[in-house]
């Protein structure tokens, strides 16, 4: 494992100027993963912030080859490159050591394209699928997604009246992705580089598929200031909303375990989109999303076999 | 309250259409530039204890539209050029189900993902069909917010009366952009109707038996049955709710022939033209479903040239071949990409000799 000057060193292969607002964590999560690599990899991505941003035509953010497609088809796009390249090794055309990333937002990858990513995991592609969550639709202007959390006020789960913000907890993609019995799913956060890099390392050593969720705030969605995306990232670890964990071959393990356990309230009163949970009469939900995480984290502590 | 001018997108004149019509099912997907209408609908039904429901996708969307059409409520999706790609399977259902619906897309610049441009690119696909099968679906095509408004409330009134999916097209420039629109009194919504699979269990002497809804036709001669009595619908539909718009016909010598937002353009082009001492005119289709082929066709008789203008590489231009007259000689203004055409550029086309 590269330690931190090692990795400065390295040739970034997504350039600067693309077009991503001050504070996306988004175009920081690709290049920690591209710094991983040690291969020459190919990219695939779905519709989302992260494609629009990055390939303004003329121009192109990436200084590896890219290909997109539409938003339901990153998985599958990717398998059909995976697939064809598989073919050339065979018939002996091609020899290099090639790796395929398969990059998708949340509404890309929980909602649209799910049925997609699926299919690439149970048939088994040489692919690192890699959802960068930042929990709606932001590419549209903050949609709720199967990503948005309980109570977040989105523009499509408006907090008013009659709803107080989205009604549904959160989908959990990773344990999904776990059930596809894929030799590698992992958790992890833009705020944690070290782990970051260590998990999309051995996802692309792994043979077959793997799957990375990484937690992307988004300034704009979840309402905080530019500089504060990375802090919002570490407070969503240290406050178990977001566990950093690992399933090998079915077995899990956590990377990293908070030294205490910090109430969410904190981290949730840094984002406006869950302003309204501290006006009189939502107390109820606001127990619910720390109940909520409590009930998540311990089960996944009883899965890691961690005291 | 009702007699009061307000400023809204056409986006939002779509929604509140929808809503005035008795529309309280409305199931969405974001896409840029249409979103605004699923964000209005997500802040205003739930407080009119109507449904709004985001789906997965537009392929789930529309087929929730089939689901609530099917339970006989007035139902209504919308989205934008590449999600209503994703919504043809539906559409073939739909259609052969004879589901009345209201399909609505903010049309932006194609093919492929595309940009999030204004543009009339997906002309074959709402009036030539886009699913597979033999299927028609009429298709409105509004130039103003007060039109968008007022088609969507016609929109429903067709659907139920030709038990058929109904689709309106505007683009991004239309759906986004703001105009005065004078909102009518609303309606209640409407019973639903006696084919609906309401809900039945037939425990009780005297019980209706269960209703189905299906699209699979498999005993020799029953689907050439269901595609003769489409067929028969379409041409009744055909003759009677052909649609369109003329200004400064009587004596032109040469006409526009535009829809939505180009028809704008064309208008103002017709107008200085005029001034100019050029004797021009617009035809303007409404229906772009069925085709007002004999007006145009009788029309084409009298002028000297037609200029057809479209934010696409030439789709209605088909169209207007067919119906219009040999003698006629027909010209094409065409842009693509996302890109408008403006007056001035109508206007100098209509000048040439």
């Amino acid at each position: 494992m590269a330690n931190l000057k090692q990795l400065a060193a390295k040739e970034d292969l997504l350039t600067g100027g693309h077009r991503a607002c001050a504070g996306c964590a988004a175009p920081i999560i690709v290049r920690q993963v591209l710094l991983a690599a040690e291969h020459p990899v190919v990219v695939g991505s779905a519709t989302g912030c992260l494609e629009v941003t990055t390939t303004l035509f003329p121009y192109t953010a990436w200084k590896v080859p890219f290909i997109h497609n539409a938003f339901e088809n990153s998985a599958a796009t990717v398998s059909g490159v995976e697939a064809a390249y598989q073919s050339l090794k065979r018939q002996g055309k091609y020899d290099k050591e090639v790796r395929f990333i398969a990059f998708g937002g949340d509404g890309g990858t929980y909602d649209i394209g799910l049925q997609s990513l699926s299919g690439a995991m149970e048939r088994g592609h040489q692919m690192l699928y890699i959802c960068y969550d930042n929990h709606a639709y932001m590419n549209t202007g903050i949609q709720r997604s199967s990503a948005t959390p309980l109570g977040a006020h989105t523009t499509t789960s408006p907090a008013g009246k009659v709803i107080p913000g989205k009604k549904q907890y959160r989908k959990d993609l990773t344990a999904i992705m776990v059930a596809h019995n894929i030799p590698y799913v992992a958790q992890t956060s833009v705020s944690h580089w070290r782990d970051l890099v260590t998990k999309v390392k051995k996802a692309l050593d792994t043979p077959g598929p793997t799957f990375i969720n990484v937690l992307s705030p988004c300034r704009l969605g979840w309402g905080f200031k530019p500089e504060d995306t990375i802090e919002l990232a570490r407070e969503a670890v240290e406050n178990c909303f977001w566990p950093l964990y690992e399933v090998e071959n079915g077995v899990y393990k956590l990377t990293y375990k908070p030294k205490e356990k910090k109430p969410v309230v904190d981290w949730l009163k840094k984002q406006t989109r869950f302003r309204h949970l501290f006006k009189p009469g939502n107390e109820e939900l606001l127990a619910k999303v720390q109940e909520y995480i409590d009930t998540e984290w311990e089960k996944l502590l009883q899965k890691c076999g961690v005291e | 309250m009702k007699d009061q001018v307000e400023l809204v997108s056409g986006n939002r004149a779509v929604a509140r259409g929808a809503l005035d019509a008795g529309c309280r099912m409305y199931f969405g997907y974001p896409i840029t530039p249409q979103t605004e209408i699923a964000e209005y609908m997500s802040m205003v039904l739930p407080e009119m204890n109507g449904v709004f429901l985001q789906a997965e996708s537009e392929l789930a969307a529309i087929n929730m539209v089939y689901g609530a059409a099917g339970a006989g409520r007035r139902v209504m999706t919308t989205s934008s050029s590449p999600g209503i790609s994703l919504m043809m399977e539906g559409l073939s259902y739909l259609s052969t189900a004879e589901l009345p619906c209201v399909i609505v897309n903010v049309m932006r610049g194609g093919p492929g993902l595309g940009n999030i441009s204004p543009a009339q690119g997906d002309y074959f696909q709402a009036v030539k069909g886009g699913g597979h099968g033999d299927y028609r679906t009429p298709v409105l095509a509004p130039w103003s917010v007060q039109e968008s408004y007022d088609l969507t409330r016609t929109a429903f009134d067709l659907a139920d009366r030709w038990r058929n999916p109904v689709f309106i097209l505007l683009d991004g420039l239309l759906g986004t952009m703001m105009e005065p629109l004078r909102a009518r009194e609303p309606i209640p919504e409407r019973a639903a109707p006696s084919w609906a699979t309401t809900g039945m269990f037939a425990r009780e002497p005297g019980d209706r038996a269960p209703r189905s809804i299906y699209t699979l036709h498999m005993p020799e001669g029953a689907l050439t049955e269901v595609n003769r009595r489409l067929q028969a619908k379409y041409q009744e539909i055909t003759r009677e709710e052909v649609r369109y718009d003329e200004h400064f016909t009587e004596d032109a010598e040469v006409v526009v022939v535009a829809y939505g937002s180009v028809a704008r353009s064309a208008l103002q082009a017709v107008r200085i033209a005029r001034q100019q001492g050029r004797k021009a005119g617009l035809f303007r289709p409404v229906t772009l479903w069925p085709f007002p082929e004999e007006a145009l066709g009788s029309l084409s008789e009298k002028v000297e040239k037609i200029l057809v203008a479209e934010m696409s590489s030439g789709q209605m231009l088909e169209d207007v071949r067919l119906a219009a007259a040999p003698s006629c000689k027909i010209d094409f203004l065409g842009a693509m990409g996302g890109e408008l055409i403006y007056p001035g550029t109508i206007l100098a086309r209509l000048l040439e000799e």
